[in-house]
């Protein structure tokens, strides 16, 4: 009989296959195949393919938009939202709407176009991320942002429309549905026990046999949750309780880049080339926000396709169980 | 300038960015699988599958339509329940039930080629499932929907059936929509869904179709493009109780619906997902109001777009069409 099991943040249900668990070779992902550098927009050497950039991390001088860089951000070319502009919210009827206000950037990961993060160095992921550092506090001094939203998609099941590593950052005008759901749930158990239930789950997972750890080192962990909604779901959170990416150190910076590139490492060997999502939960910006939330990065790979059952329930069915799914991440060489 | 929506009912953002549009001939469709010997589904098969659990027959005592227990249960009811802690989290063991519904003999793919007598078998039997498992205590809800096309989660094998799930637990998309509807009734003592469909009718800008006692609309913040929600417009909480009153209507403006969309799209993969209040189970006075505050309907999303990181993390959709102009096409789509 397979498990019900409940996330303790938001309250989510998930079903957990532990009778038949699906091994890694079950999931028949489809092999990924390049489509090459040609006019790709994220080389190094066609800078000139984008707009304007924002801001780059070189090692060397370099001019604004020519080649030399680690790690470029520039605007989308499609946005989603646009940045010009007073806010405007009002309503139609019963119905509550604003205009676009926002940002839409994309972080160019590295200049090479056939380099995940597993096969970048420890300091060129520590590049992209100082560049996710930037980007959160330079945007933050915009009031009319709410939400900053960092996320990475990886192969064209997971959303990504181009091969070239990259990762994305939305500013939102409103702290965005399901942030909410995790802030107040974490509120509501903060109000009730007085600790952080981040805190509770690392300690948890920490003292009952580690079955659930993938790794550790001085300041993160990764685990698969419990209460995971995919299979081989993993999450890296910080071990001290900090609610802000956004205030991540330097030597934080350096532990996260090493455990980040470690786990997507383990996952891909474990799976082989696979479409993946990441997401960087972290607490809302310029509104109040409790101190009871613990930012982390959530790493989803996709493995199989989200039906009518999970849209219509919010409930998923995992078909490996996550400690069985961390001990491949565990062992794997 | 791309529009923030939010939907009334969940509070959830949608993001309306025309500018990146796609056309209908952009989007995915699905391939028509031939005819095949194995299929377990198609009349004359019967042994291939678990025993049925429900059919409808017709006179000469043939099926029309049957309920098969799933061959990948994830839920099954042979068990007793329990509930137990685990340091932080909450467990319960997976009592419930999952079935199939094959919803005709014939190898036909879409629910939208099969008649108006055969779709209003199908949603006969939905109901007749939905009384049977409310008899059993332990089940909370029942989740009707189907998968169709491989984009959407649907199997390789394209014979039409759907789905029902009975869980022990309230799913949590579910609650959301009924705390919504109550969060709405406390303050104006209306039901939400009724007030939309009166604006909707008012407005028309969004309406697909208005007969036989069912509206068809696009809502005003969907998630994906070219979604539809069916609603009764008499109010009633439960999708169960359409079969005493008027399900050849349903069948009729159902298969209309999905017809139009089939006609206008190319044939795209979809879902959809019945939408009715739970059993009323335990907790007195928790339930006090949802007689009047909820509203049954079927929502129905074609699967167009790739859900990336971005929705996932934030809960905000970005629909590349603008729900006026969709609920325009699918108004003229003749069929």
């Amino acid at each position: 009989m397979p498990d019900l099991r409940k996330d303790p943040i938001v309250n989510r249900w998930v079903v957990v296959n532990v009778e038949e668990p699906f091994l890694p070779k079950d999931f028949g992902v489809t092999p990924f195949v390049w489509k090459g550098e040609k006019d790709c927009a994220f080389c190094n050497g066609n800078e000139h393919m984008t707009p304007p950039e924002i801001e780059a991390i070189s090692e060397n001088w370099r001019a604004p938009n020519t080649p030399g860089w680690k790690v470029r951000v520039v605007p989308n070319k499609f946005p989603a939202l646009k940045i010009e502009g007073d806010l405007d919210k009002h309503a139609i009827g019963m119905y509550d709407v604003s205009n676009g206000i926002g940002a839409h950037e994309v972080i160019v990961d590295s200049p090479y176009h056939f380099k995940g993060i597993p096969e970048l160095t420890d300091l060129e992921v520590e590049y992209m991320l100082k560049a996710y550092r930037s980007r959160t506090l330079d945007l933050r001094k915009d009031r009319r942002f709410k939400y900053l939203l960092i996320f990475k998609n990886v192969g064209a099941d997971a959303g990504a429309s181009l091969e070239h590593g990259h990762s994305q950052l939305i500013a939102l005008p409103m702290v965005p549905k399901n942030v909410l759901d995790e802030v107040n749930g974490a509120k509501h158990f903060y109000e009730y026990r007085e600790r952080c239930i981040f805190c509770d789950m690392i300690a948890y997972e920490e003292e009952n046999g580690k079955e659930r750890i993938v790794a550790e080192n001085d300041s993160f962990i990764s685990f698969c949750p419990l209460s995971s909604r995919f299979s081989f779901e993993v999450w890296v959170i910080p071990k001290e309780h900090s609610r802000d990416f956004g205030e991540i150190d330097d030597s934080r910076v350096k532990d996260l880049a090493v455990i980040l590139k470690d786990s997507l490492t383990r996952l891909k060997k474990v799976l082989g080339e696979h479409p993946y999502n990441y997401i960087i939960h972290t607490s809302p910006v310029n509104t109040d926000t409790h101190a009871s939330y613990h930012w982390h990065i959530e790493i989803m790979p996709k493995l199989s396709r989200v039906a009518g059952f999970e849209w219509g329930s919010g409930f998923y069915v995992v078909a490996t169980p996550p400690e069985l799914a961390a001990k491949y991440l565990r062992e794997v060489k | 300038m791309p529009q923030l929506r939010k939907d009334p009912i969940l509070g959830r953002w949608v993001i309306i960015s025309t500018e990146r549009a796609k056309r209908p001939k952009d989007f995915p469709h699905v391939e028509s699988s031939p005819v095949t010997e194995d299929c377990p589904f198609c009349r004359g098969k019967e042994s291939q599958t678990p025993p049925e659990i429900f059919s409808i027959k017709d006179n000469n005592g043939n099926w029309r339509v049957r309920v098969i227990p799933s061959q990948s249960p994830f839920l099954n009811l042979n068990a007793e329940l329990w509930k137990k802690g685990k340091g932080p989290y909450d467990l319960i063991n997976a009592v419930g039930s999952h079935e199939v519904v094959i919803e005709t003999p014939d190898h036909i793919a879409n629910l939208a080629d099969l008649g108006e007598d055969q779709v209003k078998d199908v949603l006969q039997t939905y109901c007749l499932r939905f009384k049977e498992l409310s008899k059993d205590n332990r089940i909370k809800y029942v989740l009707a929907f189907k998968n169709y096309g491989w984009d959407a989660g649907g199997g390789k094998l394209q014979h039409a059936r759907s789905q029902l799930i009975a869980t022990p637990v309230n799913l949590k998309r579910v609650k959301e929509e009924l705390e919504g509807a109550k969060a709405y009734y406390n303050r104006h003592e209306r039901c939400i869904f009724c007030d939309i469909i009166r604006q909707e009718l008012n407005d028309g800008s969004r309406v697909v179709l208005d007969e036989d006692g069912f509206v068809a609309i696009v809502p005003f913040a969907p998630r994906f493009p070219f979604e539809v929600w069916l609603l009764p417009k008499d109010h009633s909480p439960d999708f169960y109780t359409v079969c005493d009153r008027n399900v050849g209507g349903l069948a009729r403006v159902f298969k209309k619906v999905l017809l139009k969309i089939k006609v206008l799209l190319n044939d795209p993969p979809y879902n959809y997902v019945v939408h009715t209040a739970p059993f009323r189970r335990s907790y007195p006075g928790y339930w006090a109001t949802i007689e009047e505050d909820y509203h049954w309907h079927i929502e129905i999303t074609p699967r167009l777009t790739k859900v990336a990181g971005f929705e996932w993390g934030s809960g905000f959709y970005i629909c590349p069409t603008l729900p006026e102009e969709t609920a325009k096409f699918l108004a003229e789509t003749k069929v």
